[in-house]
């Protein structure tokens, strides 16, 4: 067998040229701040009297299109929409009734920051995922991978569509000193609270501990699919008011796990593969040399 | 099929029918862009991805055909493979076209597409900007691969001659390119443990995927072969339809093996007995896509033309199940929503499919894709 140094160079010139391609790149959450620092939301379903202060104000300040019934008489959504970033729903069941405001969870490890292609959601050091339209593409990856069913898409828009959901006010009034997410300074019962996600932990644990009874004893989104930064107490179960149980680990955590290992290790191993298959290959007239 | 006909004075009955239809679909291609997503399509918030997605995760496995056969023929030296490079590379190149298409009419933001190749913004965590990336770049290495065909017709001897003596290397980056998309693919639904099926969702899938698009591109190839060489009236080489089909249930084997160890793994078994709609689907996937090529190839068929070539049907049909599967049914959400394609959708994706036949037969009339009769003997 003669190795064809040409050859040689070739192969290993392609295993060089891939392996420098290889991500260097450590972003599954760019969140520096500690957890109990960022901001986040506490909902007490219990305390909550659906009189949808919350909806309207979020209204105002997103300029979003009130969702009229059939007579045009009372602004009625009833699921997320392109002009609905939050609502309040009602369970009314077997396990008594509840309801439950619905908005994007700004998760702690959102599976949408982690799918969508060209950053254009991200989570910020704070905690609000927010949304850039200008990089987004509008492949509407980010609608499948959210395991709340949040990312809502403006299917009549023709020039040019945008995700939508909540942005916890981020940059519309957080960072412009104005207050907190609008409908959480607009809730006139305290069922709705902003702040540090730290405290509003230990506030949620507090009322479940002096209120025996109450409520059901889990804080939802303390770590459910990784944890969220929109937090719940509930009367009833939370399967019930649409909060699914989604396990504890984080959704992109397989995913990015899997980027991490398959995309190296085809990068640098496929070369490295293909030129020893080459080099131990018969070479000169094609010989049957491999059983395939 | 157009590519019948050798004579060039005469055009092919085939020729008007699918030129009409790649009219109306580049028509109604122009005037989805113009109107949006929303008066075109059935697509909703519940199911944001239709019919133009499942069609693309079905063409790039069946496409993949030359990435497996430039494999087979360039680093695992066999050269009997070796009439069949070109017209597996053609095909793949157009297939791979009609993908890029069909992903360009389902982004809502398509003026601005190019985010997906702005270094700042790429996000390497993502696999569908991985896809993104890996389907561009193998578009570009097929090109470079079929050039030579139009590049000798015209008598461009230099250029040749370069592609000539880095084809290894332009294979080679073709075939790390589509291991890494095929199996992306797949990758692309781990985002989805709580939305796809479990009899679907696995941390394997991008290894299932990987495999399915090896053996599916084969059985591509055989069924494709055996069509167009028998209509030219091309002997058909026994051995290399043999081997093809070995290479075929190797893969097969593999799959099955995987996807019965997961499902048994993950305790899925009482999911496949349900008499539901998605137990049947599953048996009927894999009792067609597996259990029978796997059947027809391990038997005494595999040395007729016509055991590739049926098992090839089978495996197409059970890869197009599979993904249809995985793209749509499985993903159903607990809505009252649902979804079925518009008819502007379904005259898109036919036009374009309709397109990528009447290029493939207009090349192969004019240029030198399939090997010359033998007339000799
Ligand atoms: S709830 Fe959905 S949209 Fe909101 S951060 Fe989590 S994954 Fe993203
Ligand atoms: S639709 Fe936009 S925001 Fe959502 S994943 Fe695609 S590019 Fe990202």
């Amino acid at each position: 067998m003669t190795i064809n140094r040409r050859d040689f160079l070739k192969v290993a010139g392609l295993a060089v040229g891939c392996a420098l391609a290889v991500p260097d790149q450590v972003n599954a959450s760019p969140s520096s701040k500690d957890l109990n620092e960022q901001f986040a939301m506490l909902y007490d379903a219990t305390i909550c009297v659906g009189c949808n202060a919350c909806t309207m104000a979020c209204r105002q300040w997103n300029g979003t299109e009130p969702e009229t019934d059939a007579r045009q008489l009372y602004d009625a959504p009833t699921e997320l929409s392109a002009d609905t970033f939050t609502l309040i729903q009602l369970y009314q069941g077997g396990n008594g009734e509840s309801f439950v405001k619905r908005q994007c969870m700004h998760c702690v490890e959102p599976a949408c920051v982690s799918g969508c292609p060209v950053h254009a959601l991200e989570k910020t050091a704070d905690g609000p995922v927010i949304y850039d339209p200008d990089r987004c593409i509008g492949c509407r990856y980010c609608q499948y991978v959210c395991p709340f069913h949040v990312p809502r898409f403006e299917w009549d828009v023709a020039r040019f569509p945008v995700i939508a959901k909540c942005h916890f006010c981020y940059e519309s009034r957080i960072q412009k000193g104005i207050g907190g997410p609008a409908c959480a300074d607009r809730c006139p019962t305290g069922a709705l609270i902003w702040g540090k996600r730290g405290d509003l932990l230990a506030e949620a644990r507090k009322r479940i501990s002096e209120n025996p009874g109450r409520y059901v004893d889990h804080i939802y989104g303390e770590d459910d699919a990784g944890g969220t930064s929109v937090l719940y107490l509930s009367a009833v179960p939370f399967e019930n008011l649409g909060l699914e149980d989604l396990g504890t680990r984080s959704i992109p955590e397989i995913s990015e796990g899997t980027a991490e290992l398959v995309l190296p290790g085809i990068l640098i191993g496929g070369p490295i593969l293909l030129g020893m298959i080459r080099l131990t290959a018969k070479r000169g007239g094609w010989e049957e040399t491999w059983p395939l | 099929m157009a590519i019948v006909t050798k004579s060039r004075s005469q055009i092919p009955v085939s020729f008007w029918p699918l030129l009409v239809l790649t009219l109306i679909g580049v028509g109604l291609a122009i005037y989805r862009l113009v109107v949006g997503l929303g008066p075109t399509t059935n697509l909703n918030d519940h199911y944001p991805w239709g019919l133009w997605i499942t069609i693309d995760l079905f063409l790039i496995p069946v496409a993949g055909a030359a990435f497996t056969i430039s494999l087979i023929s360039y680093f695992l030296g066999r050269a009997d493979y070796h009439s069949i490079i070109r017209p597996a590379v053609l095909a793949g190149f157009i297939g791979y076209s009609i993908v890029g298409i069909l992903l360009f009419m389902d982004i809502g933001r398509w003026h601005q597409f190019y985010n997906i190749f702005v270094p700042p913004w790429i996000n390497l965590h993502s696999f569908l900007e991985e896809i993104s990336l890996c389907v561009t770049l193998y578009t570009g290495i097929l090109i470079l691969e079929i050039a030579p065909v139009f590049l000798e017709k015209w008598g461009y001897k230099t250029p040749i001659r370069w592609i000539e003596r880095g084809i290894f290397v332009i294979a080679g980056a073709g075939i790390v390119l589509s291991m890494l998309h095929q199996s992306s693919l797949g990758s692309l639904f781990l985002l989805m443990p709580h939305k796809l099926h479990p009899l679907w969702w696995t941390p394997a899938l991008p290894l299932l995927f990987y495999l399915q698009a090896v053996y599916t591109g084969l059985g591509a190839t055989a069924v494709v072969i055996r069509i167009i060489w028998r209509a030219l009236k091309l002997p058909i080489n026994r051995e290399l339809f043999r081997r093809i089909g070995q290479a075929m249930s190797i893969n097969l084997m593999l799959y099955a093996a995987i996807k019965v160890g997961d499902w048994m793994g993950a305790g899925e078994v009482p999911l496949l007995l349900k008499p539901d709609i998605f137990g049947m689907i599953a048996w009927l996937q894999f009792l067609i896509g597996i259990v029978l090529p796997l059947g027809i190839l391990l038997s005494k068929l595999v040395g007729h033309t016509a055991g590739p070539f049926w098992a090839g049907v089978f495996a197409l049909i059970g890869t197009f199940i599979d993904r249809l599967v995985i793209s749509w049914v499985g993903l159903a959400e607990p809505s009252p929503v649902s979804y079925f394609p518009s008819w502007i959708e379904i005259m898109i994706t036919v036009g374009m499919i309709a397109g990528g036949f009447l290029l493939y037969g207009a090349v192969v009339r004019y240029f030198k894709i399939f090997p010359e009769p033998e007339h000799a003997h």
